[in-house]
C-alpha cells in the first residue's frame, strides 16, 4: 500500500491539506524550487559550444577561407560572431517566452502555424543528420589517413563509428554532464593551442589579415555567410531550458558560446590560411590534420586526429540524443509513425536511433563516393541561415500575439529582427548558390538539396500527417471510454485524449 | 477544477498501474527519483518518490529537493494519471510544463507510453 501520508480521504482532511499546501505553492510560485540536479553557466556554455563545434567545423572554416583572401577569414568569422549575438538575442527572448525543450515547435507554431513549424522542424532535424554523416565520414577520413590505410577503409571506420553510436545509444549509454564539459573544452583548448603553436611554429607573416573585401564584396558575403555556420546550433541549448538554474543561464550562455566559438574557430582559421597553403586544405577532408604536421610533424598530426575523434563523442552522443528523442516526441505527438515511439528496455526510442544511424551512414556514404563534403556545409550553412531569419520572424510575430512576459527582450526587436531577417535570407542565398568546390563559379547543388529536404518535409506534413491523424482518431474512437470516473470530470476537463490536431 | 481527494483517486490507480506492469518496473529499474507535482489553477501540490522504478511514496506538499518539477492544471494531472490524455501532447503545446533533465522527462513519458499505450 503506498502511504499517502495524510491520507485525506475526508473533506475536512482535503481541506487542512490544501492550507498546509498554501504556503508552500505560494513558495514555488515566487521563488521556484529548485532541482537537485541543475546546469549551471559552466555546463550550459559547454552545452552550447559542443552543440555548435563539430569536426565538420574544420572543413567549414576551409570554405570561409575560400572566399576571403589571404588570412583574412577569421575577419569573416568575426562578422558572423556579430551576427551570432544578434541570433542569441533573438533565441534568449524566444526561451524566456517558452523555456521548454519543446521551445523550437513551441514559438514557431504559435508565430507561424503548426503546419508550417513542422515543415521546418523537420527540415531542421536534416541539419542534425547532415552534421553526424559529415563527422563520421570526417574522423573515418583522417583515421584512415593517419594509418596510412587503403581509401576503401575510410568508410569501414565509418560504419564502425555509427555502428558504435547506434550501440551506445540503444544501450542508454549516457555521458554525464560533468564529462560533457570536459570533452567539449577539450576539444576547444586543444584546437585553440594547437593553431597557436602553427601561428608561431611556421615562419613568416600573416598574409594580408584584413583583406576580407579584397576579392569583391560577393566573396566576402559568402565567406560571412559559411562562418555563420561555424556557430550553427548553438542555439540549440535552449533545449536544455528546463534543466538550468534559471532562463538567464541560458541567455548567458547563448552570449558567452558565440565567443568562445569566435576565438577558437578564428585562431584556427588563422593558422590553418597561414601555415597550409591553400590548394592543400581546400581538397582535403582533414584539414586540421594538415595543419597539425605543418604545427608539429607527426605529433601535431596525432594531436588533431585525437581532437577530431573527441568531438566525435559530442556529436553522436549530443546528436543521435537530440534528434532522437524529438522524433520520439513528434511521434508521441501523432505526427510520425507510432514505431517511432517504442522503446526498449533502457527507455531508448530505439527506432528513431536506427533510422538516424542508417541515415548517417547512407549520407556518409554518398560523400565518401562523390567526395562532395563541401556540399554538406553548403546545405548546413543555407537550412541554418534560413531558420535564423525565421527565428527573428518568430520574434516580431510573437511579440504582437503573445504579449506575456519574457525574462529577456531583444533591444530595438523591430530593427534587429528585421535586419536579421534580411541578412540570414541574404546570407542563406549566398551559400544556397555557392560552390566552394570552385569559388568562381556558382552551384544550383545546394539550394536543390535543400529545396529537395524542404518539399519532403512539407509533403509528408501536408499528405502523411493528416492520414497518420485520421487513424489515430480511429483507434481513438475503437479504444475504451475514458477511465476516469464520470463523477470526477468538471465541465472544464479537457477532452483531447486523441491525436493532436493540425 | 480537481479537488485533491480527486487526484489522490487518480493516483492510486496510477501507482497500481505502475507498480505491476512488469515491463515498466524492468525498463525503469534503475530509476530513482523525486518528483515534485504543482497545480497552477489551484494550490495543491505533491511529491511523488519513485525508487527502483517503483512509486513508494505520494505525499501532499513539496518535500525534499526535487529531480523534476511538473506543473500543469488539476484537470490535466487528473487525466493524465487516468491515463485519458498524452502527456506529450499538452507538453508540446505548453500547457504541461516540466523541469529536469530530458533523460528524466523522457522517463516520465515512459510510463504513460507503456501501461497506456493507446494514449
Amino acid at each position: 500500500m503506498i502511504p499517502y501520508e495524510q491520507a485525506g480521504n475526508d473533506g475536512s482532511h482535503g481541506a487542512l491539506a490544501a492550507s498546509q499546501l498554501a504556503g508552500q505553492a505560494g513558495s514555488f510560485g515566487s521563488a521556484g524550487p529548485k532541482l537537485r540536479r541543475a546546469l549551471g553557466l559552466w555546463s550550459a556554455t559547454a552545452t552550447s559550444s559542443g552543440l555548435a563545434f563539430a569536426a565538420m567545423d574544420y572543413l567549414a572554416v576551409v570554405s570561409v577561407a575560400t572566399y576571403a583572401a589571404g588570412t583574412s577569414a577569421w575577419l569573416a568569422i568575426l562578422v558572423a560572431g556579430v551576427l551570432a549575438l544578434l541570433v542569441a538575442g533573438i533565441f534568449s527572448e524566444l526561451n524566456g517566452l517558452y523555456p521548454s525543450a519543446a521551445g523550437i515547435r513551441l514559438y514557431m507554431s504559435r508565430a507561424m502555424g503548426n503546419r508550417t513549424a513542422l515543415s521546418v522542424t523537420f527540415a531542421y532535424m536534416t541539419t542534425i543528420v547532415a552534421v553526424i554523416a559529415a563527422d563520421a565520414f570526417l574522423i573515418g577520413a583522417a583515421i584512415q589517413h593517419v594509418l596510412h590505410e587503403p581509401t576503401v577503409l575510410a568508410y569501414v571506420w565509418i560504419v564502425v563509428l555509427v555502428g558504435m553510436a547506434i550501440t551506445a545509444n540503444l544501450l542508454g549509454v549516457k555521458l554525464t554532464g560533468a564529462v560533457q564539459n570536459i570533452v567539449t573544452y577539450t576539444v576547444l583548448a586543444s584546437t585553440t593551442a594547437l593553431s597557436l603553436v602553427a601561428i608561431f611554429n611556421v615562419p613568416g607573416p600573416l598574409r594580408r589579415p584584413l583583406a576580407l573585401l579584397h576579392a569583391g564584396p560577393h566573396n566576402a558575403i559568402e565567406a560571412v555567410a559559411y562562418g555563420v555556420f561555424l556557430y550553427a546550433a548553438f542555439e540549440w541549448v535552449t533545449t536544455t531550458a528546463e534543466e538550468v538554474r534559471s532562463p538567464a543561464t541560458t541567455s548567458k550562455a547563448l552570449f558567452i558560446a558565440p565567443g568562445i566559438l569566435f576565438v577558437v574557430t578564428a585562431v584556427f582559421a588563422l593558422a590553418l590560411t597561414h601555415a597550409v597553403p591553400f590548394a592543400s586544405s581546400h581538397h582535403s577532408p582533414y584539414p586540421q590534420l594538415l595543419l597539425g604536421r605543418a604545427a608539429l610533424g607527426e605529433i601535431g598530426e596525432l594531436w588533431m586526429l585525437a581532437t577530431t575523434v573527441l568531438t566525435a563523442i559530442n556529436t553522436f552522443n549530443g546528436g543521435f540524443l537530440t534528434a532522437s528523442r524529438f522524433l520520439y516526441a513528434a511521434a508521441r505527438d501523432g505526427n510520425l509513425p507510432r514505431v517511432f515511439c517504442s522503446l526498449n528496455l533502457k527507455a531508448v526510442p530505439w527506432f528513431p536511433v536506427l533510422v538516424l544511424g542508417a541515415t548517417s551512414a547512407l549520407v556518409a556514404a554518398a560523400v565518401f563516393l562523390t567526395r562532395q563534403w563541401l556540399l554538406l556545409v553548403a546545405v548546413g550553412a543555407t537550412l541554418e541561415a534560413l531558420i535564423y531569419a525565421c527565428a527573428a520572424w518568430c520574434v516580431l510575430a510573437l511579440r504582437r500575439r503573445d504579449t506575456r512576459k519574457r525574462s529577456f527582450y531583444l533591444p530595438m526587436a523591430p530593427v534587429l529582427c528585421v535586419a536579421g531577417m534580411v541578412i540570414f535570407a541574404v546570407l542563406g542565398l549566398a551559400s544556397a548558390f555557392s560552390n566552394p568546390a570552385n569559388p568562381s563559379r556558382l552551384s544550383v547543388l545546394p539550394a536543390a538539396v535543400v529545396a529537395v529536404i524542404g518539399c519532403i518535409a512539407t509533403a509528408y506534413v501536408l499528405i502523411a500527417i493528416p492520414k497518420l491523424q485520421a487513424k489515430a482518431a480511429a483507434r481513438a474512437r475503437a479504444a475504451q471510454p475514458r477511465r476516469r470516473p464520470m463523477r470526477t470530470i468538471s465541465s472544464e476537463a479537457p477532452s483531447d485524449s486523441g491525436s493532436g490536431q493540425l | 477544477m480537481a479537488s485533491w481527494e480527486e487526484l489522490q483517486e487518480a493516483l492510486q490507480d496510477y501507482t497500481v498501474q505502475c507498480n505491476t506492469n512488469e515491463r515498466l518496473r524492468k525498463m525503469q529499474r534503475a530509476w530513482s527519483r523525486r518528483l515534485h507535482f504543482a497545480c497552477d489553477d489551484s494550490e495543491i501540490t505533491f511529491t511523488m518518490v519513485v525508487d527502483h522504478g517503483e512509486i513508494t511514496q505520494v505525499l501532499p506538499g513539496h518535500l525534499g529537493e526535487p529531480d523534476i518539477i511538473v506543473t500543469t492544471s488539476s484537470e490535466t494531472f487528473c487525466d493524465m494519471f487516468w491515463g485519458d490524455l498524452n502527456p506529450v501532447q499538452k507538453y508540446l503545446r505548453g500547457e504541461i510544463k516540466v523541469q529536469g533533465s530530458q533523460e528524466d522527462v523522457m522517463r516520465l513519458d515512459a510510463i504513460s507510453s507503456i501501461i497506456w499505450p493507446e494514449s
